[in-house]
């Protein structure tokens, strides 16, 4: 179970949220660019320390005090790629193992398969395309077998074709981990295929929670309503063949 | 293409100007003496320079990359305030540095006569060189090591962290192996600070002369031709390392992009 309840002041806003989330549960955070999503990722990340509240994630405390992030055993995959640039593609999805066995090699070759990593396995990252690297470190989060996945709009800047297929993977290793998911964006159509329910934030605060239906049906705020209605009129990764 | 020819022109006569006193090496100063003591005193004093610069080397890495590391990390006015420490020896003329460390460090302070009751002699000794060589070095070292150190991205190192390591295996997986031209920079301009230093080593270590202090006496004693053997001597051992380190940098950064 992840249980936030955190107060984190930004330049503009104060950034006030509580959320839980039970094992395997799949939650989204929608909103405008700047509502303070990503502030929450990185507060439970460890990268941002909240001023105030308090953190916990399947019995742990990470915050406070401030859990050392290499005790966190949580995914993040941002916007940018985030490779090590000096390491081969091989090296980058290993990183986060530790003298893996039978079953983390036999799940390191579905990974490798599935994303279409063996062309460039033993490639430098800096010499892959930002389609591959989204790949790879798409890999390399889903490596270690996180507990809890967040992903801070890592879709932003690819075509639906590739955005739906890897959707379509993630949704399946979701399956077959049953980690619990966090997923920033604000773009509709993808969170909707990722999580059934979604947390509305505007100015740093929950303003509406709840199935995307009834978030359609019924929005809290002007802006919420502008949001989904041009989500609608977008072209959505539904509609993009999977491959 | 006729916009080309005089920039290229200009670089060429810009470096001929650059390079115009290696033609010293072939100034008509007559025969070079390598005779009496020159042979000698000209071994004794490659041995020093390179002997002790290494050691002096090595104390600025394992002292200046702690403190590199922590200055990568400080913002505002705390990096301010200790950028401003480290640069206070960079930027200090040599022969002021050689004067304060003598009277800072010197036989008559309460320091000195510690040390020397220890039997660490604070002047004219190995010990003396050593130090004087770190003081004017270790600065260089701090302030290039840093900005290869803060070069690297945060959020890798972030990262990093969150997929398992511990910070120090952090800096030795990720942090180092980005910042390694950076650092090899580093040490290369330290090594030239440190074995071509004069002005600060002439005041608190005459003794045992490394090879700037030798030059400086093979020229009083006995003027340019016993000099230039030494001279030639110093540039092939004080340049390769900096040359090469740089030309490989250049090469890998070249592979790199």
């Amino acid at each position: 179970m992840l249980e936030v309840e955190i107060v984190k002041a930004r330049r503009d806003f104060v950034v006030e949220v509580a959320l839980r989330l039970a094992p395997g549960q799949r939650c989204a955070i929608f909103g405008a660019s700047g509502a303070g999503k990503s502030t929450v990722l990185s507060c439970i990340a460890g990268f941002e320390v909240p001023d105030r509240g308090r953190i916990g994630f399947a019995g742990r405390c990470l915050f406070p005090p401030p859990m050392p992030l290499y005790e966190r055993r949580l995914g993040y995959l941002a916007q940018r790629d985030l490779l090590f640039p000096h390491l081969s593609v091989a090296q980058n999805v290993c990183f986060g193992l530790r003298a893996p066995d039978e079953a983390a090699r036999k799940w390191l070759g579905e990974l490798k398969e599935r994303l279409e990593l063996a062309p460039i396995w033993e490639a430098r990252a800096h010499h892959i395309s930002g389609g591959q690297a989204r790949r790879v470190a798409m890999a390399r989060m889903l490596a270690p077998r996180p507990e809890l996945v967040l992903l801070d709009e890592p879709f932003a800047g690819m075509d639906w074709a590739t955005v739906s297929d890897l959707l379509t993977a993630l949704m399946q290793w979701h399956r077959q981990l049953n980690f619990s998911l966090l997923a920033v964006d604000h773009r509709s159509a993808i969170l909707r295929r990722l999580c059934p329910q979604a947390l509305v934030m505007e100015q740093g605060r929950i303003v509406q929670r709840g199935a995307w239906e009834e978030l359609a049906a019924a929005p809290a705020t002007p802006l919420l309503a502008r949001l989904l209605a041009s989500a609608d009129l977008s072209s959505a990764p539904e509609s993009a063949p999977a491959r | 293409m006729p916009a080309r020819w005089w920039p290229r022109l200009l670089m060429v006569l810009f470096a001929l100007a650059l390079l115009y006193p290696l033609a010293g090496l072939m100034a008509p100063v007559g025969s070079w003496r390598w005779d009496g003591e020159v042979p000698g005193s000209t071994a004794a004093a490659v041995r020093v320079s390179l002997m002790l610069t290494a050691l002096a080397l090595l104390i600025d890495v394992v002292l200046g990359t702690p403190v590199a590391c922590y200055l990568a990390r400080c913002r505002g006015a705390e990096l301010m305030m200790w950028e401003g420490v480290v640069l206070i020896p960079v930027l200090m003329p040599p022969l002021a540095m050689g004067l304060l460390l003598a009277t800072a460090y010197g036989p008559r302070t309460a320091i000195g006569a510690i040390l020397m009751r220890l039997g660490v002699p604070t002047a004219n000794s190995p010990t003396a060189f050593v130090a004087t060589q770190v003081y004017v070095s270790i600065g260089y070292y701090i302030v290039t090591a840093r900005a290869a150190l803060a070069a690297v991205p945060r959020d890798l190192q972030d990262i990093a962290g969150l997929l398992g390591a511990k910070p120090n295996e952090t800096f030795r997986r990720v942090t180092l192996p980005m910042a390694r031209l950076g650092l090899a920079a580093a040490v290369s301009i330290a090594w030239l600070r440190a074995l071509g230093e004069f002005g600060a080593v002439i005041v608190t270590a005459y003794y045992p002369a490394g090879m700037p202090v030798q030059l400086w006496i093979n020229l009083q004693n006995a003027g340019l031709p016993a000099v230039m053997p030494l001279l030639v001597i110093f540039l092939i051992t004080a340049l390769p390392l900096p040359w090469l380190i740089h030309t490989l940098a250049q090469d890998r950064l070249a592979q790199e992009h």
